[in-house]
């Protein structure tokens, strides 16, 4: 026992010995992995989200209409204007419901075709990888565009239908869009689920195999309690990209008359920030910034006590 | 200037939301030196000057500016309409301090552009004070905001607004062209029950509805010393907010967002008749409608009172010198030769169906004969008329938030939730709520 036990001593005394010597040239390296990671980050991140926080702080003064517009020091009184402004409220309850409706039934859809491709009565798997992943590979653009023209009803190829059922009307318009989310983003989703279904020891499945347990009793028993962590994962990117809602909204405007340009939170920034009023705006995307935060950190925390229970 | 850009809208929306995460560091609100007309000294050796403008083909016209001056060489980029996206990179542009040297705005958002300390003074550069002579009192008036010693613009193009009329529908349904609101709107009874609509009624073409306000006889804006009045409730703007709310709740009119493909569309396939626009509407239809060739005519706009003949612009662009431009002197010669010259003149008309605003342009050949696509009529000679009549009206200094409001509560009364008159309202509140963020006093 104190055999071993100085054994292991020697063993750490020999790890740390070289490390005085070293340790310069070791942090040198951790330096040269880390700068290019933080040099961007600091530029992209840290210096625009605290440029934001300034902006919003301030506020426009000037003589006369015409006078030079000077910023000055404004206090919160630009966040006062967000917590009255019904509008922007409005706008995170309406994708609020969106996310509600949209995530569940996407990842649903990622979750079973994950499971699909990872059962083994499955054939032509790589082409239906393939295949569920290619939407998110459309540019979200290009991809709006394309339903757009599916939606419309006198563009569509599908007139029958969009003739006679008006997808792009103001109580429609939401699952129309929420329709071509869950296109785009549902291979994306299963790709993370599936790769996670991988990851998973094939002995647990052979002994339940000889427990006796069906293909659907293993999807069910072992496949998806294993994958838990990662579709808390893609929920969890999913309820940030809902309230983030941008370009498919953006992009129906074209098509539609229904969506207001403050219909979601993103978009109300932008359309105050052409204004332009950058402080306001600002300010609306500090909001939205520290809501989404808190929604993604209590999502997560409500989640993981559950797994811990 | 409008057209249809369907994906270079899209991608300018893109573009301006990525530029807009990016834009930092901005030398905050500008200098903030008084406007009093700076001198106007020209640039020694060779200058590039970048131009960005919605007018199609101005590439073209800039090459003849190109090849005769070697020194000042302008660089165009063709962008989508300013409210489709273009005043948003203007704005993310100047907040930066990388706007181009010369930019196309319209008349209604000048003062927007103004508020925001965005436009070089080009009073005193050489041959623009010159060039006064060439534009009407009220048109000047516009791009010098009634100050003396101040020029922020030099006018391009005007937009007197009539109706076009689909000539070929109309004979064959029996009807004539109407000359009063109160016989547009018995017609548009007539044509829906033969299967079309009289118009397009587009949540977004706020300023459109801003010039049949104004022909009307109503003003949104009036200036007291200094303090704004906002009036977008007015009785006049009422009046023809009902009137197009009345066709519109008896789905009398098309209602799809405008200058896209699916409202080319309505047009190009003879559902839709009619379109109450500015002459700039004549390449719209033209390029948006290839197949309705020679059927179109165009009239003068419907009256309120018969025998009246008030009519009202819609849109007509500027070309503007921006703050912050190392060479407004070089700008200021291109821009008075772009838009007072007998060449350019000729070659915007050409090239782009621009009616000049200036009155070199008046006599052009181009804008006296016939036009085939609308059946040999000589419609610039119609708009010339128009043009005597329009109703001048006042543009607020939030321009381009008044519209996107207001078009928000069109797009509900469309959609079946409110009124267009509620949209009014709404945009009445929120227009003095942006005056008082921009610390501009208002009544």
């Amino acid at each position: 026992m104190t055999v071993i036990t100085s054994r292991r001593r020697a063993a750490k005394a020999d790890a740390q010995g070289p490390k005085p010597k070293g340790g310069f040239r070791y942090r040198k390296a951790v330096a040269i992995f880390v700068v290019p990671f933080a040099v961007l980050f600091v530029a992209f991140y840290l210096v625009p989200i605290l440029y934001a926080v300034y902006q919003s702080l301030l506020k426009i003064q000037r003589q006369g209409t015409f006078g030079a517009p000077t910023q000055v020091f404004g206090g919160l009184s630009q966040y006062v204007l967000v917590f009255q402004d019904s509008v922007f409220w409005s706008s995170i309850l309406r994708v609020l419901a969106f996310g509600i409706v949209q995530v569940p039934v996407m990842l649903a859809l990622a979750l079973l075709f994950a499971l699909l491709l990872d059962s083994p009565l499955l054939r032509g798997k790589r082409f239906f990888r393939l295949a569920f992943f290619a939407p998110y590979a459309v540019p979200g653009v290009i991809a709006a565009i394309m339903w757009g023209y599916l939606y419309s009803p006198s563009l569509s190829p599908f007139k029958f239908v969009t003739g006679n059922v008006d997808l792009l009307g103001g109580g429609t318009i939401l699952w129309a869009i929420a329709n071509v989310v869950t296109w785009v983003y549902v291979g994306y989703n299963m790709l993370i689920i599936y790769s996670s279904l991988l990851a998973i020891p094939t002995e647990i499945y052979e002994a339940a195999r000889l427990d006796g347990a069906s293909q659907f009793r293993i999807a069910i028993a072992i496949k998806i309690p294993l994958v838990v962590p990662a579709i808390i994962l893609t929920a969890v990117f999913s309820v940030i990209g809902t309230l983030q809602l941008l370009t498919e909204p953006l992009v129906f405007r074209q098509f539609t008359s229904s969506i207001s340009s403050t219909f979601t939170p993103n978009m109300l920034v932008y359309s105050t920030s052409s204004v332009p009023n950058f402080n306001l705006a600002a300010a609306f995307s500090v909001v939205l910034a520290v809501a989404t935060f808190i929604l993604s950190i209590g999502f997560l925390r409500l989640t993981q006590r559950k797994a811990d229970q | 200037m409008k057209k249809s850009k369907f994906l270079s809208a899209a991608a300018v929306a893109v573009a301006a939301t990525i530029a807009l995460a990016g834009c930092s560091a901005g030398s905050g609100a500008g200098d903030s030196g008084s406007d009093t007309a700076a001198s106007c000294k020209a640039s020694t050796g060779k200058v590039t000057l970048n131009f960005t403008s919605w007018v199609p083909n101005m590439d073209k016209v800039v090459a003849l500016w190109n090849k005769e001056n070697p020194d000042i060489q302008v660089k165009v980029s063709i962008v989508a309409n300013g409210n489709s996206g273009t005043y948003k990179n203007f704005f993310n542009q100047l907040k930066a301090g990388n706007a181009p040297d010369i930019g196309q705005v319209e008349y209604d958002t000048l003062p927007a552009f103004r508020v925001q300390d965005g436009l070089a003074n080009i009073a005193s550069c050489s041959g623009v004070s010159d060039a006064k002579a060439d534009f009407s009192d009220g048109l000047w008036n516009q791009v010098t905001f009634g100050e003396a010693n101040s020029v922020y613009a030099i006018p391009q193009d005007s937009g007197p607004m009539a109706l076009y009329y689909r000539k070929d529908l109309f004979d064959k349904a029996g009807l004539s062209v109407p000359t009063t609101w109160a016989e547009y709107a018995a017609d548009a009874v007539k044509i829906k029950a033969l299967g079309g609509n009289i118009t397009n009624f587009a949540k977004g073409d706020v300023n459109q509805f801003a010039g049949l306000v104004s022909q009307a006889g109503g003003q949104w804006f009036s200036t007291d010393d200094g303090t704004w009045d906002v009036n977008l409730t007015s009785a006049e703007s009422t009046k023809v907010a009902d009137y197009w709310q009345d066709l519109i709740s008896k789905k009398l009119v098309n209602t799809l967002p405008s200058f896209t493909d699916e409202w080319n569309n309505a047009y190009n396939t003879g559902q839709d008749w009619t379109w109450v626009s500015a002459v700039w509407g004549a390449n719209t239809i033209s390029s948006g409608a290839p197949k309705t060739s020679g059927k179109w005519a165009v009239a003068q706009m419907p009256q309120w009172t018969e025998g009246d003949k008030a009519s009202a612009a819609w849109g007509g662009s500027s070309s503007v010198v921006f703050k912050g431009s190392k060479h407004p002197a070089e700008a200021s010669k291109f821009l008075v030769w772009l838009n007072t010259s007998k060449e350019a003149l000729t070659a915007l008309n050409k090239e782009a169906n621009l009616y000049p605003a200036s009155s070199t342009g008046a006599d052009l050949p181009a804008l006296t004969s016939g036009v085939e696509f609308y059946g040999n009529q000589a419609i610039y000679k119609d708009f010339a008329t128009a043009a005597e009549n329009i109703q001048p009206f006042t543009w607020g200094p939030t321009m381009t938030q008044t519209y996107s409001d207001v078009s928000d509560g069109f797009g509900s009364a469309i959609s079946g939730s409110g009124t267009l008159s509620d949209a009014l309202s709404s945009g009445q509140t929120k227009t003095i709520a942006a005056l008082k963020a921009q610390s501009i006093a208002v009544k």
